[in-house]
């Protein structure tokens, strides 16, 4: 066992209970084991170097977890002993904690009102996919695809054009994050291609936010999931 | 000299009002832009979007009804103390705009069986979901939405739930009473008082 007579004392406290004593993060993240709209928040603390516990439920026993749920809804962020909901309002405060947001109300106004822009795109994709009646959503997929789709990511792509790489302020913000972290949700929900194929400046700005240190390092070690 | 804020929507109260109620609450002036439905085709090309209420100040241009009610919010100090208190703000605010969004389609239906079919599953579904669960916030909260006291999320309420009655047809709050209360007491404020007297009188 020993190699010498020498025990080594490192600098390193020695703790004679042979455990690790660890806190608890101080931020509870529960939602489905998917990225789709808990992955926004997950980017932010990541890269705000904030820890949380990310909490993924086995979709068997969301039956039960529902009705203790705000509203029935999931993702929900615990902190401190209360209980916060709504994806984007969750997001906007991991923006806060990591330093993303404006540098005045206005700037906020403006880093908001695109989020929202891209929440509806999502809303409007999410009608489509998630319609239950078959004809409905058969009749549904030519306008999504051939309008909507086209409408929005035309003037997301310019607003990215406009804002040297950047979806608000010419600099990185929080609606970047959100942006390219829904991506792989908002892919799947269209079929599984490519929505940025034909939009350069988008697809740039989505290897910007994925080249980040801590967003590499996140994407890296996170589940892998479809959505 | 002209206001420094200009909102722009159609001519009604609409996704507006919310602001119209700040802007108001606050005393601070700005041009009600009100755009008939008949010239809209020519308007909807000059917002990035597409889309109206749109908010002009110091030369910029921003759109998104939400997120320009808490700007807003902020200026006339109806926002939350910290960040996690603006986090309950904004929570409620966006799902009382959830509820909104599950009525939406009914606006868009032209054909009235499906209409009222539509109105059908609100009623029994959206609406008794929602509303006993918005009455057990304000219950717990003093008789407003969020933090125990009169925030942005009390005008949010009072100005979109008046919006289900419009899709719907009906008296949504008829069996609500501490929501109607909650509503009634942002109308009583005497800068809104004031305003719903005399603001111009539109459908919807």
């Amino acid at each position: 066992m020993m190699e010498g007579a020498c025990i080594k004392r490192t600098r390193k406290s020695i703790n004679i209970f042979n455990t690790t004593e660890e806190m608890a993060p101080a931020y509870k993240l529960t939602y489905f084991p998917v990225e789709a709209l808990a992955e926004p928040i997950r980017f932010l603390f990541s890269y705000g170097g904030i820890e949380f516990e990310d909490f993924r439920f086995d979709r068997e026993n969301w039956p039960q977890m529902k009705p203790n749920m705000p509203f029935g809804q999931v993702p929900v962020l615990e902190h401190n002993g209360k209980v916060a909901h709504q994806s984007i309002a969750m997001a906007r405060y991991a923006a806060k904690k990591a330093k993303l947001v404006g540098n005045d109300e206005w700037e906020d106004l403006e880093i908001d009102a695109i989020v929202d822009t891209v929440n509806d795109l999502r809303q409007k994709i999410a009608l489509y996919h998630y319609e239950a009646d078959a004809a409905v959503k058969e009749s549904r997929k030519e306008p999504l695809f051939k309008e909507t789709l086209p409408y929005y990511l035309q003037r997301l792509d310019a607003v990215v054009k406009a804002n040297n790489g950047h979806l608000a302020l010419g600099k990185l913000t929080w609606a970047d994050l959100y942006f390219v972290a829904i991506l792989k949700y908002l892919n799947s929900m269209c079929g599984g291609n490519d929505i940025l194929a034909d939009y350069p400046n988008l697809t740039a700005l989505k290897n910007t936010v994925l080249e980040l240190p801590a967003i590499k390092t996140w994407v890296e070690k996170r589940p892998n999931t479809d959505m | 000299m002209a206001p420094s804020y200009k909102l722009t929507y159609f001519d009604g109260r609409g996704l507006a009002e919310t602001s119209r109620f700040l802007f108001k609450y606050g005393g601070i002036e700005f041009e009600d832009v009100r755009i008939k439905k008949e010239e809209w085709p020519q308007w909807k090309e000059k917002f990035a979007f597409g889309q109206v209420p749109v908010l002009e100040h110091e030369g910029k241009q921003v759109g998104q009804s939400i997120a320009i009610a808490r700007y807003l919010a902020k200026k006339v100090k109806l926002a939350g103390n910290d960040d996690w208190e603006n986090l309950e703000i904004d929570a409620i605010v966006d799902t009382i705009n959830d509820l909104r969004l599950k009525l939406v389609p009914i606006f868009y239906e032209q054909d009235e069986a499906k209409k009222k079919a539509l109105i059908e599953v609100v009623s029994k579904e959206s609406f008794p979901y929602y509303l006993p669960r918005l009455e057990t916030v304000v219950k717990k909260n003093n008789g407003h939405f969020a933090l125990g006291r009169l925030t942005w999320a009390d005008f949010y309420f009072a100005t979109i739930s008046p919006v289900f009655d419009f899709f719907t047809g009906s008296d949504t709050l008829a069996d609500y009473p501490t929501l109607k209360a909650a509503r009634e007491k942002v109308n009583e404020i005497p800068a809104i008082k004031k305003w719903i007297e005399t603001r111009p009188k539109t459908d919807f």
